[in-house]
């Protein structure tokens, strides 16, 4: 069966001005199939912004790719121009739902003109001049299927609409045209936990209808991933430590980080409540230099003097992938 | 009773509140200039006259027609018992004022007795048809160079921002009086002075017209590209700001167009500079003045030099207060265009009312 | 602190700007000492060895009047800086962090004084007042007149620093207003104020030139200052017979002086508005 989307040991690393180079993300790989929604956490700083400006071909000075390839329906995305990814990637193939949504759209504009915006500028495959009417009816249909007041919110600004209305308009527009991969970075966070039900029944609701392919979901809330995810990678310093299915990553964490993260959840599941959260000490190592071993050693309460030494790769444990030779 | 058109309402509290801010703005056009001597002490200084009477007579007309004295209603001047003239208080005067003001009557020139007003009218479409146009097209140009600036970067900003942050440096007059020198005297491309050739008459033949555009192209140019450069300096400011905004990221993460991008960027920036633009008002047509003056362009630049080097105090005081009024009408006009121009303005004022 | 001042030295425009702008004061400040005026000499002298910028229509050394100019235009520069900047960091300070009524009124005011084009105060007081008009009374009345543009800033800047969480703790933990006011947030609006204070020179100085160009200057002995000398130029037709040096020197000056004000003002926002970094 194809893949929608392949990762092969994609790397990305920045240039600071004084010519140093920074690497944000090593040796990431991962595949998805149509319908799976793929979850990704970890702090802040371990890569997840990076990664989703590669995984989008967002290749802008000063982030550069070091390797790998990022495939999209067995279309590469590397080497290709700004405008090129620009009119035939974004949007169309791969899009993305922002941190922060609701100040992501143009306050002086209404969301139909803002979705209007996203249609023309892809007109190349939407089929060029297409009447205002017929663009007002598509959206229509669109953000009728969101079972929201579509007439109410296709013609306001974005200061008149609820938070969640916001949200959900966002979605909607860049969904628009039917990408394959939709990456969502923390697309709850800001929300009240009735709003966050009604937009993760949205997004559930998308992919059934098959309005987008494939989902990768950014958050640093693991117990919410467990009930969203199929998946779930977890991310540090730029790489995944641990990758396996959403129950195996969240009930049966082998990872030393894993375990330290679940550890520092707060969780409303009852096999969770008694326990006290932990804190991880220390914060993620610069890299700007080249690391000796295991990144997470610094910080690791199961740390050996090897693991300083030798680099870890990803190995098969308990039917997942964890970057830790002493995991088990 | 209002409470259900909030941007109305809105407009309408802005224009009493213009109005009331008019009314301090002609009490004080009217007593700035009484904090100093008497005007009409020095305008007799200055004159001569062939015996006593004479001199009291043009005294007590002067003083009267300055609205000094008590006038009671039938139009005479009201005495006491040895026949002197009662100056009137300086409340009755400032009423007095005011409404002359209302009734369109700004005095009477001291110079040649011609009443303020003509000459206001008389010189105003000079000076609003090289300021208009200088200010508008500097606006769009320099906003325009801003937000490429801001926008591109590069090599392109690292050329621009310099350039026009030197020319915002630069006075108006001082600009005009360089452009003279080089066009006007050295290399005689342009006409130095005047709005058109002395030979000629105003009217709408084509000799009048061609003579006019050479001797419009200079001044134009001193307010023009100054302006120009300010305006760039603050909208890559603005420019620079807005590219941080979340909604210009996720414009460029939907993979809309450049031009899209920009016209996004301009729509939101514009507001703040308008507002600023309003706000500098005073300033800028302060300068475009003064430039009139190094041009000897007819306009109220001229009219107000000519008034206070003769000591016309009733046109400098008229020229003051049309300056007044336009910068209060251009922020009054400024307050509605954001009003309507921009929706959360539009929301908060709608939650305020409710 | 300290971070921000070193990424400011690294600053080209900075640096060019607090290059020149203190060549001028020192200019200003020694020049008088270290240069004697040449004997006067014919009117309109072009420039020569005796006479290094030429005479005015007087025959006055020019390169004596310019550095004179310079002293006096700077002295209203700092004198109207100075006075628009204390009031209107006072008013909006106040408003800005007692809110309320209060603020109210302030901004009210501000919003009133604000319209009024200071150009205007200027002429009308200056034209009816001649023996009045001095160095000192042009800037006041600038100082006057120009202080909403801080009192405007300065309170946007208290508004928004009310809110923050250290004030609230130190509010919890009993301190007074006056020791917030000058502990927890002066400190965070000195930068500010600094660059606004900077811009009112610049804006004083600017002023100061326009007056004096329409013939409303100061008068007095001694009190020849940048836009005098360009006022004087003009009225003797400087640029008609090409008399360059009456114009171009004195509009170098002011030009160099606003210009060195804004790169100061321009790096600084750059530095300590982290938003305007690119």
């Amino acid at each position: 069966m194809s893949h929608i989307l392949e990762v092969k040991d994609l790397s990305l690393h920045y240039l600071t001005r004084f010519g140093q180079k920074v690497s944000a993300v090593t040796d990431v790989s991962f595949t998805m199939k149509q319908g799976e929604i793929l979850g990704i956490a970890g702090e802040s700083g371990c890569g997840k912004s990076t990664l989703v400006n590669g995984l989008m071909g967002l290749f802008i000075p000063p982030l550069y790719p070091t390797g790998g390839d990022v495939l999209v329906s067995g279309e590469s995305l590397m080497n290709r121009t700004p405008q090129d990814i620009r009119k035939n990637i974004l949007s169309q193939k791969v899009s993305m739902i922002p941190q922060g949504a609701f100040n992501a759209l143009n306050p002086t504009r209404k969301i139909k003109d803002i979705a209007a915006d996203v249609m023309a500028a892809h007109s190349a495959s939407q089929g060029k001049n297409i009447s205002k009417h017929d663009i007002y009816k598509r959206l229509k249909d669109r953000f009728d299927l969101f079972g929201m007041e579509t007439e109410h919110i296709l013609n306001s600004f974005p200061i008149q609409l609820t938070a969640g209305e916001r949200q959900r308009s966002v979605i909607g527009i860049s969904t628009l045209l039917n990408p394959k991969v939709v990456i969502a970075d923390e697309p709850t966070s800001a929300l009240d936990v009735t709003t966050q039900k009604v937009v993760i029944k949205m997004i559930f609701d998308l992919l059934e209808k098959n309005i987008f392919s494939t989902m990768i979901f950014i958050t640093h809330e693991l117990p919410l991933l467990r009930h969203v995810a199929h998946n779930i990678a977890i991310m540090y310093a730029g790489e995944f430590v641990e990758y396996g299915t959403a129950v195996q990553v969240v009930h049966d964490p082998r990872h030393p980080y894993t375990k330290a993260l679940m550890g520092a959840m707060l969780s409303a599941d009852s096999e969770q409540k008694n326990r006290k959260p932990t804190t991880i000490e220390g914060a993620p190592p610069s890299l700007a230099k080249k690391i000796e071993g295991c990144r997470f050693a610094d910080r690791c309460p199961s740390a050996r003097p090897e693991c300083k030494k030798n680099t870890q790769n990803l190995k098969t444990v308990g039917g997942r992938l964890v970057r830790c030779d002493y995991a088990e | 009773m209002l409470k259900k058109y909030p941007t109305t309402r809105y407009v309408l509290l802005r224009a009493i509140w213009y109005f009331l801010t008019f009314l301090v703005a002609l009490a004080l056009n009217f007593f700035l200039p009484r904090l100093g001597s008497d005007p009409v002490d020095i305008m007799m200084a200055q004159s001569s006259f062939s015996s006593p009477e004479i001199r009291k007579q043009t005294e007590e007309n002067l003083r009267k027609d300055f609205g000094l004295l008590q006038i009671s209603d039938n139009g005479e001047i009201v005495r006491d018992d040895n026949g002197k003239a009662l100056a009137a208080s300086k409340a009755s005067q400032l009423v007095n004022y005011i409404s002359q003001v209302f009734h369109g009557d700004l005095g009477t020139s001291f110079k040649n007795q011609k009443p303020v007003s003509q000459i206001i009218i008389q010189a105003l479409p000079w000076t609003i048809a090289l300021q208009l146009p200088a200010i508008i097209f500097g606006w769009i140009l320099g906003n325009g160079l801003g937000a490429l600036a801001a926008y591109r970067r590069g090599v392109f900003d690292k050329v621009i921002f310099p350039l026009a942050l030197l020319m915002s440096s630069i006075p108006f007059f001082v600009f005009g009086m360089v452009l003279v020198y080089f066009f006007g005297i050295v290399w005689e491309i342009f006409p130095a002075v005047g709005a058109y050739d002395i030979n000629l008459t105003p009217s709408f033949s084509i000799d009048f017209l061609v003579s006019a555009a050479y001797h419009y192209i200079l001044p134009f140019f001193s307010i023009f590209l100054i302006l120009a450069g300010g305006q760039a300096i603050g909208m890559r400011s603005m420019g620079i700001y807005e590219l941080g905004t979340d909604y210009i990221k996720y414009a460029k993460w939907l993979g809309l167009k450049e031009t899209r991008v920009l016209a996004y960027l301009f729509r939101n920036a514009m507001l703040p500079q308008l507002t600023g633009l309003a706000l500098s008002i005073g300033q800028m047509v302060g300068g475009a003045l003064i430039t009139e003056m190094i041009f000897s362009y007819p306009g109220l630049g001229m009219a107000m030099l000519t008034a206070i080097q003769t000591n016309d105090y009733p046109v400098i005081q008229g020229v003051t207060l049309l300056i007044t009024s336009s910068v209060l009408l251009a922020n009054f006009t400024v307050d509605i265009l954001i009003a309507l121009l921009d929706p959360r303005v539009k929301q908060s004022l709608a939650m305020d009312a409710n | 602190m300290f971070k921000l001042l070193k990424n400011l030295i690294k600053d080209p425009m900075f640096v060019i700007g607090v290059v020149l702008f203190f060549g001028t004061i020192v200019a200003a400040l020694i020049g008088p000492y270290i240069y004697t005026a040449a004997e006067e000499g014919l009117s309109y002298e072009s420039p020569s060895s005796s006479y290094w910028l030429g005479t005015d229509n007087l025959g006055q050394d020019y390169v004596a009047l310019l550095l004179q100019g310079l002293r006096n235009s700077l002295y209203v520069g700092f004198m109207a800086g100075i006075i628009a900047t204390t009031v209107g960091t006072l008013v909006g300070l106040f408003g800005g962090f007692k809110g309320g009524i209060i603020d109210d009124i302030l901004n009210m005011f501000t919003n009133l004084f604000i319209v009024i084009p200071s150009f205007v105060v200027l002429v009308l007081v200056s034209a009816s007042w001649p023996e009045g008009r001095s160095l000192t009374l042009i800037a006041v009345l600038i100082g006057l007149t120009t202080w909403p543009w801080t009192a405007r800033s300065v309170r946007a800047q208290a508004a928004s620093l009310r809110s923050r969480d250290h004030i609230s703790l130190a509010r919890i933990n009993g301190a007074t207003n006056l020791q917030i006011i000058f502990k927890h947030i002066l400190p965070y609006l000195a930068s500010y104020v600094f660059m606004v204070f900077i811009m009112q020179v610049a804006s004083g100085i600017l002023s100061e030139s326009a007056i004096s160009m329409i013939g409303l200057g100061p008068i007095g002995e001694g009190s020849t200052s940048l836009g005098v000398i360009l006022n004087t130029a003009k009225n003797n037709s400087a640029i008609t017979y090409g008399y360059w040096w009456g114009i171009f020197p004195a509009s170098i000056v002011i030009t160099m002086i606003v210009f060195a004000l804004y790169l100061l003002n321009n790096s600084m926002e750059g530095v300590f508005n982290p938003r305007l970094r690119k």
